[in-house]
């Protein structure tokens, strides 16, 4: 863990997004108090919390693995943090059966996890965090145990959840979907360091590094490798199969890069089979070859290599598409939606 | 049609398992169905005829044994050192394995060599000491110093059984529990011990068998008749000069009814205690 710093404001849903092992998850067993800290802070409201204990901190966590008492049924289970906090026996009953309407869980309560399906353990996992009513809900991957359709079921019924309670709420996921989806801010880690932190589509639209470029977004950002260079008074990236025009706000941002290596990174729903109405200058031709189409229904992804090299890129474009593998064409690219990327850092330079 | 060819096959196929079960029966429950047989004859009748019906049943002898062998007063020293021993055990061993399973503190791994050393030393290594240290702690000759040396002596087997079971307690849980607001000690009472509950039996059954029938510790570090355990008040009927096997086999029905209630009650957790582990 290094340099990880970062401020959730009140309210706000904040998604720890990374691969596994970027430690995410041990940033949030930091925060609930679950992990030594050997240096820095983590504050509440202000106060530093370090050396406050788990059970201090008013915070209400949800497990990957949901963490169920399988020796309780599902209402001990929901009331268990509340007895700790000498709460009357009525107001815990009153909590726990709001819980349990809300989560569709009144007709289980008196049964034991074992007898309860994948989604059903999910939401009583929700439901103990729910009526502790802390300060701060804390996520570690609820929804990576359940089944795909299930997933995105449970994902709105989280969002609406938290919206209606309106919690201060830290997320870890390694489903960029997730994150995009459910987060008003994502902070996106990497080998125990914070690369970016932003809203779901600034972070998408404006990646701080390469690795965030592939990170988000399904399939990833195109990186082609290529130097700087002029075309009359215009830069241009020289790439393997030709020279792309780059937009006047990268080119002035380019300073010391001129006429250095530079990575170009380009979204495949950026890359066109056909020019779309609107301005036509915007967009710049590259001789491609098609290596592999494949239609995905609502879409096709295109494989092609750029012509005369192995660089590879991938072209999201319509589903109607006649293009077949070996086929020779220029794809338009959208410069106004071109990054660089400087190759010695992978930091975006513009 | 299949299905009847399967079901025939099926049973055919069971047949040498079920011989050998039955096999497996009569070595072991013979002796005890014998004995049980005895206890209800008198020593000239076995010695007429050992293998002999209990024709007819002489009930008394167990009357006769409790008041004129003094078995009262053996059966409940036994109880008492038992119990209070396997309770001793049981709490103890319960929250060092937990903390042993839970805990990665300076020196576990050597905390834990140290227990389960008990484990490779025979009795018969210690007992000189035993004797020594319950003699210097005015401890020898009483139940007391019985009790202690059998929380010692069995603790290692405790903690290693409770330990492997603990350790396989999700972590999640105990996370779960500290976040819900409890204190180290409420987590072992309210989480680790009912989730380990098949293993506490196990260990609970086991030491009461073993303690149940403790011999070696017993006679040497008690004197006193009033003070005997079960296992002791046996060599009553195995005289210097005369074996009394009427008697002796009455003693030994006694001495082994809690066992054999126990274990019947016992048996389906403590084998789902020595198998399961894995807590869903």
């Amino acid at each position: 863990m290094q340099d990880v710093t970062f401020t959730v404001a009140d309210g706000e849903f904040m998604v720890l997004l990374g691969p596994s092992g970027c430690g995410k998850s041990t940033v949030l067993r930091m925060i609930a108090g679950l992990e030594p800290i050997t240096s820095g802070t983590v504050s509440i409201d202000g106060q530093v919390v370090n050396q406050v204990p788990a059970k201090s901190r008013d915070m209400a966590m949800v497990f990957q693995s949901y963490a169920l008492y399988p020796h309780m049924t599902v209402y001990d289970n929901l009331a268990f943090g509340l007895h700790r906090r000498d709460i009357e026996k009525a107001e815990v009953a009153r909590r726990v059966h709001a819980a349990a309407g809300k989560l569709e869980l009144t007709g289980l309560l008196q049964r034991k996890p074992h007898a309860l399906s994948g989604g059903q353990r999910q939401r009583v996992a929700v439901g103990r965090a729910i009526v502790r009513d802390p300060k701060v809900f804390l996520f570690d991957e609820p929804l990576s145990n359940l089944d795909a359709a299930l997933r995105v079921s449970t994902r709105n019924e989280l969002i609406k959840q938290q919206q209606e309670i309106g919690t201060t709420s830290i997320y870890v996921t390694h489903d960029q979907v997730e994150a995009m989806t459910m987060g008003d801010r994502i902070c996106i880690m990497n080998q125990g360091r914070v690369v970016q932190i932003g809203r779901p589509l600034d972070v998408y639209k404006n990646p701080a590094d390469t690795f965030v470029s592939r990170f988000l977004g399904n399939p990833p950002m195109n990186l082609l490798h290529g130097r700087i260079g002029k075309r009359g008074d215009r830069s241009v990236a020289h790439l393997a199969s030709g020279d792309l025009g780059l937009p006047m706000r990268t080119a002035s941002a380019l300073g010391r890069h001129d006429a250095g290596e530079v990575i170009v990174g380009i979204r495949p729903e950026d890359v066109y089979e056909f020019v779309p109405p609107g301005d036509p200058t915007r967009f710049e031709y590259l001789p491609v070859r098609v290596e592999a189409v494949e239609p995905l229904g609502a879409e096709t992804l295109l494989m092609v290599s750029l012509d005369g090299s192995d660089a590879e890129m991938i072209a999201r474009i319509g589903r109607d598409t006649a293009l077949r593998r070996g086929d020779r064409l220029p794809l338009a690219l959208d410069t106004a939606a071109i990054h660089l990327f400087d190759p010695a850092t992978t930091r975006a330079i513009a | 049609m299949h299905m009847a060819v399967r079901l025939v096959i099926e049973r055919v196929r069971r047949v040498p398992l079920a011989l050998f079960a039955a096999f497996y029966t009569v070595v072991t429950g013979g002796p005890l169905v014998w004995v049980a047989m005895m206890s209800l004859r008198t020593t000239a009748d076995i010695f007429r005829d050992p293998y002999g019906f209990p024709s007819p049943a002489h009930w008394e002898k167990f009357a006769d044994a409790w008041t004129k062998s003094n078995y009262g007063t053996y059966f409940w020293n036994s109880t008492i050192v038992v119990v209070v021993a396997v309770a001793l055990v049981t709490a103890v061993g319960a929250m060092a394995a937990h903390c042993l399973a839970r805990y990665a503190f300076r020196g576990s791994r050597i905390v834990r060599f140290v227990i389960l050393t008990g484990l490779i030393l025979p009795p018969q290594l210690v007992i000189l000491a035993m004797f020594q240290i319950l003699l210097d702690v005015n401890l020898y000759n009483t139940l007391t110093g019985l009790i202690l040396v059998y929380v010692a002596t069995h603790i290692a087997m405790t903690v290693y059984i409770l330990e492997g079971f603990f350790a396989q307690i999700p972590q999640d849980l105990f996370d779960a529990a500290r976040m819900d607001g409890y204190s180290d000690f409420e987590i072992f009472w309210r989480v680790t011990m009912p989730i380990g509950a098949p293993a506490i039996f196990t260990t609970v059954t086991l030491n009461f068998i073993v303690l149940w029938n403790e011999f070696l510790f017993a006679v040497v570090l008690l004197t006193d008749d009033d003070k005997r355990t079960l296992p002791l008040g046996l060599m009553h009927f195995t005289g210097s000069h005369q074996l009394d096997v009427g008697m002796a086999a009455t003693g030994l029905m006694i001495a082994m009814l809690p066992i054999i209630v126990i274990y019947a009650f016992f048996s389906e957790t403590m084998i789902k205690g020595m198998t399961a582990g894995a807590v869903r």
